[in-house]
């Protein structure tokens, strides 16, 4: 596609911000919604297959709701926090991001109602397997189908959103427009790829899940033990698989040899060792987010590559300073967000470590963290309306 | 190279895809409306509850949570997405301009999303894990949170009817375009309707507890009717200010369906209105059956014909008024740099400027004037209107019944010169406007 027309499909209005800190909170919000995307996979899979050893394995018995109810959480989280890299792609990549949606468009609106479907039936799964043990099994099935499937549809929007020397092949073939949205592509070496991280991730928070229990008098030995081994050896197979799985599609690509595609490898292997040991899993989580953030880059790297290569530089958007706005932003973020997550998590872990009713109005930490995450938000009230009013007043009278 | 900044045309046929959009922003606005309503709800049972001891409360609480938990951030955080995606395929343009207006502030809304959802876990799940305290304390955040989600969407919302002022055009201001006239009616208009809502849907809950406990089931019964009752009363009020700060064009609009709106929105009012004093008179009355009709008909008879009233009113635009709803940038705003589209698109028309255009449709021929009037109509025309002989989505078969070229041709003249105020004043050279009307008129509506 034409250098003239890429520029063209650009937001009028340019962007609001320097381009590279859309780019880099892109790749950031991308790792932090794919890991939780991994999460909710690898942990339902893994119910799934738990449903048939659930009643007759104690192990099994015990992890088996744990691990629904992780995938019932990391689904609504993977939600949420993929709203943040969708929103950051259209600012600087308007016209992948446009054209993929209005060519896919009956994708598009497919994909939000098997994301309801799939979700309201793991709600419908966790109760029947809450219900009777190894219950919900083929509700499971259909739900993590559908699932994979929403996956899939997402797969499709971001393959078509890098193949701009195709779009005009797809919506008008041999010269007729087809308005109808059924475009779809796929590419299977970087759609296993992707998938098959969740099989790491999985055993990787099985050894989390492990060690975070092995403080609880109400968990034993032989479980914790039976757990960490289990993540253990899903760690190692799901790493080997995924490594695999990478340099196939870098060899497609042609990228193998890059320093970022290099810099994946050397952490996925440094991933393996710290697996298969397993002497701290909390920390071996760390190094994961690193190489999320690292595959998140790659997949950037490709995108901001086969643009420029068509005379499309996202750093060469015009830029329309915004300051009122990022100057809230970045206060919410890092402020409310980060006082007010805080608490929630404090809390969530002392919940999960204590038995019994945990009392947080006598933890200091606790307490105080609620304290200021309600005093930051009626502070945040006050700021909104006053900066409304005083905006108004300006333009009215 | 004269091309302007426009997308592949997505079009459902029969129905168009701004219906698909309308489908899932009804269902969100249920559920979205719900979740914020329901979380002030919670933070008052929860105040409640700690102050006057009241533990019998937990367990609805907790119920109502669950249901919560399920239906608003289930359905609600899909949705609320799913608003945006299908509106990116329906009007790419339109979404493009919200998105580069007001990016920062979605990021902020989200900042509060994430809160949200880890929040209405934890608020659920350790209802009887945590001392009440502290939960009140979550609840009065999540409360707050949920608020902020709303002060952050509405004036995007309300940008999108107009900026209110001319001061955006001048500043190009992020500021400018979210506070305008009507951001704050619009607010309080529908934290009126959450309240309503979460009235509505405690009585629900309510209604489905009496077999374990009538007493404490008539009591919460009572109170919702109440509440439901106060949210309603907003709704009304707060409607009256909203309406006197809407553009001109979108009283021209609502005037050609105001009896029908109006009749509709009585009828609404006097049954909402009984349901809420037999619940406060008779609370027993209410039945679990009864309370889920009264959702359905909220969303069928409420929801649904509002929201659709107030995306005609915004005709003929979708974002700020300077985006028509067919995606052409109608004026210029000096403060973003941006410029009308309609000069050139006059003078070089609308199949050169397109860059999605096929090459064997760019110049009309006699052989391909059909098949590009087709298009240049889909182009023009099918974000608001459907096309088919059968087509629901104001079809322009009801519009154009029995006319020939030339009629067809007198009307696009008229709306190219802006005789009507809902329409967009898109002036075509005359050799695509004959297209259209040839087009159209060999459909022999």
């Amino acid at each position: 596609m034409d250098a003239s027309v890429l520029l063209a499909l650009r937001d009028p209005a340019g962007v609001p911000f320097y381009p590279v800190v859309f780019q880099a909170l892109y790749v950031l919000t991308w790792a932090l919604h794919a890991a939780f995307v991994l999460l909710a996979l690898g942990t339902m899979g893994l119910s799934l297959f738990g449903t048939f050893s659930q009643k007759h394995d104690s192990h099994w018995k015990r992890l088996t709701p744990h691990l629904i109810q992780t995938g019932k959480i990391s689904i609504s989280i993977l939600i949420v926090l993929g709203v943040a890299p969708l929103l950051f792609t259209q600012v600087i990549y308007d016209p992948n991001w446009y054209v993929a949606n209005t060519l896919s468009g009956m994708w598009v609106f497919i994909f939000i109602y098997a994301l309801i479907v799939a979700y309201i039936m793991y709600y419908w799964y966790y109760y029947a397997n809450k219900k009777d043990e190894g219950g919900g099994k083929l509700i499971g099935i259909i739900s993590f189908a559908l699932l994979v499937f929403s996956g899939l549809l997402m797969h499709n929007f971001a393959v078509t959103s890098i193949m701009p020397n195709e779009w005009m092949n797809m919506y008008a073939p041999n010269g007729v427009v087809d308005n109808s949205g059924w475009t779809f592509n796929m590419d299977l070496i970087r759609l296993a790829f992707m998938v098959s991280l969740a099989i790491p991730v999985v055993g990787i928070f099985l050894q989390n899940y492990s060690r975070f229990l092995s403080t609880k008098e109400d968990f034993s030995p032989k479980f914790i033990e039976y757990t960490a081994s289990l993540g253990t050896k899903i760690g190692v197979i799901g790493l080997i698989i995924s490594a695999l799985c990478f340099v196939a599609w870098m060899l497609q690509i042609e990228y193998l040899l890059h320093p970022l595609s290099l810099a994946i490898i050397v952490g996925v292997v440094i991933l393996l060792l710290m697996v298969a040991k397993n002497s701290n899993s909390y920390i071996t989580t760390g190094v994961l987010v690193v190489v999320a953030l690292l595959i998140s880059a790659m997949r950037e790297l490709i995108r901001f590559d086969i643009m420029a290569n068509l005379g499309y530089s996202i750093y060469e958007y015009p830029v329309n300073l915004e300051i009122p706005t990022i100057i809230m932003f970045l206060l919410t973020f890092l402020v409310l967000g980060g006082v007010g997550v805080a608490w929630l998590l404090t809390m969530a872990w002392k919940v999960g470590k204590n038995q019994g009713v945990f009392d947080g109005s006598k933890d200091i930490i606790v307490t105080k963290l609620g304290n200021y995450t309600l005093g930051i938000m009626v502070i945040w009230m006050v700021i909104y309306f006053g900066w409304g009013m005083s905006i108004l007043f300006a333009n009215i009278l | 190279m004269d091309i302007i900044g426009q997308f592949p045309l997505f079009d459902f046929p029969e129905y168009g895809s701004a219906w698909m959009m309308g489908i899932t922003g009804t269902i969100h606005i249920l559920a979205s409306h719900t979740s914020v309503g329901a979380a002030m709800l919670f933070a008052f049972l929860a105040y409640k509850a700690y102050k006057e001891n009241r533990s019998d409360l937990y367990p609805y609480m907790k119920k109502y949570g669950m249901f919560l938990l399920i239906f608003s951030y289930v359905i609600g955080s899909i949705t609320g997405p799913g608003i945006w995606y299908t509106a990116t395929a329906a009007s790419p343009r339109g979404i493009s301009a919200l998105i580069h207006n007001f990016v920062w502030v979605w990021a902020t809304e989200w900042v509060f999303f994430v809160y949200e959802v880890i929040g209405v876990f934890v608020l659920v799940y350790f209802i009887d894990k945590i001392d009440k305290k502290t939960h009140l304390k979550l609840t009065f955040s999540f409360a707050l949170a949920s608020v902020g989600t709303l002060a952050l969407i509405i004036g995007i919302i309300s940008f999108m009817m107009w900026p209110g002022t001319q001061a955006y055009y001048v500043t190009g201001s992020a500021s400018d375009a979210f506070f305008g006239t009507n951001t704050f009616p619009h607010m309080f208009l529908r934290i009126g309707f959450m309240i309503m809502l979460s009235g509505v849907i405690g009585l629900l809950i309510s209604s489905a507890i009496k077999k374990d406990n009538a007493a404490l089931s008539n009591e919460l019964t009572k109170k919702m009717g109440y509440i439901s009752m106060l949210g309603g009363f907003l709704v009304l009020f707060f409607f009256m200010w909203y309406m006197g700060t809407l553009p001109d064009n979108a009283h021209a609009v609502f005037n050609i369906t105001k009896e029908e709106v109006i009749q509709n929105r009585i009828l609404i009012t006097i049954i909402f209105s009984l349901y809420f004093l037999i619940a406060i008179i008779k609370p027993n009355y209410i039945s679990t059956p009864l309370a889920g009709v009264m959702i359905f008909v909220i969303l069928i008879g409420g929801i649904w014909p509002g929201e659709k009233l107030r995306e005609s009113m915004r005709k003929p635009y979708v974002a700020g008024q300077y985006i028509y709803s067919n995606q052409i940038i109608s004026r210029d705003v000096p403060g973003k740099n941006i410029k009308s589209e309609l000069p050139i698109i006059a003078e070089k028309g609308l199949l050169q400027v397109n860059p999605f255009v096929p090459e064997n449709l760019k110049v009309i021929t006699e052989e391909n004037k059909l098949q590009a009037g087709e298009l240049l109509t889909k182009m023009a025309c099918s974000n608001c209107h459907s096309l088919e002989n059968s087509g629901k989505y104001r079809p322009l078969k009801d519009r154009l019944v029995g006319m020939d070229k030339e009629g067809v041709k007198a009307i696009l003249y008229a709306i190219g010169n802006g005789g009507m105020s809902y329409m967009p004043s898109l002036s075509l050279p005359e050799h695509e406007t004959d297209a259209i009307a040839e087009y159209l008129a060999s459909l022999k509506y």
